[in-house]
């Protein structure tokens, strides 16, 4: 990068609120260590316009997800790999996320988000309710590798709905694509 | 046999006195693979609770953060200790949770309406 460009980089995401930006390997070393920062980030500074609990909660099981679906990177020497921005807007903090996934689950993300995104508030903690007590889950989904928890805990802590998005990757079209997810605080 | 497991940087502090019938966990909940991370714990409290009866059984729950998968193994070993404090033992659960944390809050009282024989008190901290 040229540094005049790493200059509007840098005062872009100053503009825009980042406080945090990390792109590459996703595993749990890097969660707790971005951990560490954010709780600092969060203790240093007069958060009391969001609660950071739950910027914090929404972090990890945005990448915990992609740690334990994301296909690896093809060229990324068998990594998983994606990128995180945590920042504060004017109502409050946002996080966004990015990583790979199988094209061929593209369908099935956009189901689950569109459901998820049409609960109310009261609809989600239900469903959550629901689902922590399903002692089937395994056997009606075998794809989840989780409780099945991940997205509706992402959509009770967010205060607005769960913004997604899925991109190209350039020279993989057939075989993957990105998703790129929103929440905020 | 007692299980203890130091606290790492996305696993709690598991202190499970059996011999003493005092339980605590302590500390953030968010490892890699939950079923790894809680499997021995679980069968160690299982095994435990079969062996034991009559007893005053007190668990200090003092999680200040813990994932969905660890959410749900949460719930299997409430589920286990309710099931002993119907038949065998009495089961005193002592619920922290920090003032501002309504998700840790909400999930204590949801516990404690699913399992009604715990004795289940919400102890509220403050922020020093």
């Amino acid at each position: 990068m040229e540094i005049d460009l790493f200059s509007t980089f840098h005062s872009e995401a100053e503009k825009k609120g980042v406080m945090f930006y990390y792109s590459g390997a996703f595993s749990q070393s890097v969660i707790t260590t971005i951990s560490d920062i954010l709780k600092n980030r969060f203790d240093g500074h007069d958060f009391q316009s969001f609660n950071s609990r739950k910027v914090f909660s929404s972090f990890i099981e945005m990448v915990q997800n992609a740690m334990h679906y994301s296909p690896e990177a093809p060229e990324a020497g068998g990594e998983k790999i994606g990128a995180i921005a945590v920042g504060k807007s004017e109502s409050g903090a946002f996080l966004l996320c990015a990583n790979l996934i199988d094209k061929n689950y593209v369908e099935r993300i956009s189901k689950k988000l569109e459901a998820v995104n049409n609960m109310t508030i009261e609809e989600v903690k239900a469903a959550y309710k629901i689902q922590l007590r399903n002692e089937n889950h395994h056997e009606e989904d075998d794809i989840s590798k989780g409780a099945g928890l991940g997205l509706l805990t992402m959509a009770r802590d967010s205060k607005s709905k769960i913004e997604y998005r899925f991109e190209n990757v350039v020279g993989y079209e057939d075989r993957y694509a990105e998703i790129h997810l929103k929440t905020q605080f | 046999m007692d299980l203890y497991l130091a606290a790492t940087n996305d696993s709690p502090e598991v202190d499970f006195k059996f011999s003493k019938h005092s339980l605590s966990m302590k500390g953030e909940a968010f490892p890699e693979d939950a079923s790894k991370f809680y499997y021995p714990i679980v069968v160690a409290l299982d095994q435990y609770l079969k062996s034991t009866d009559k007893q005053e059984i007190n668990f200090d729950f003092n999680l200040t953060y813990f994932n969905s998968a660890s959410t749900k193994m949460l719930f299997t070993i409430f589920q286990l200790l309710n099931q002993s404090a119907s038949t065998h033992n009495r089961v005193i659960v002592n619920w922290h949770f920090d003032e501002e944390d309504d998700t840790i809050k909400e999930f204590g009282q949801e516990v404690a309406e699913d399992f009604p024989m715990l004795e289940l008190f919400l102890i509220e901290t403050s922020q020093a």
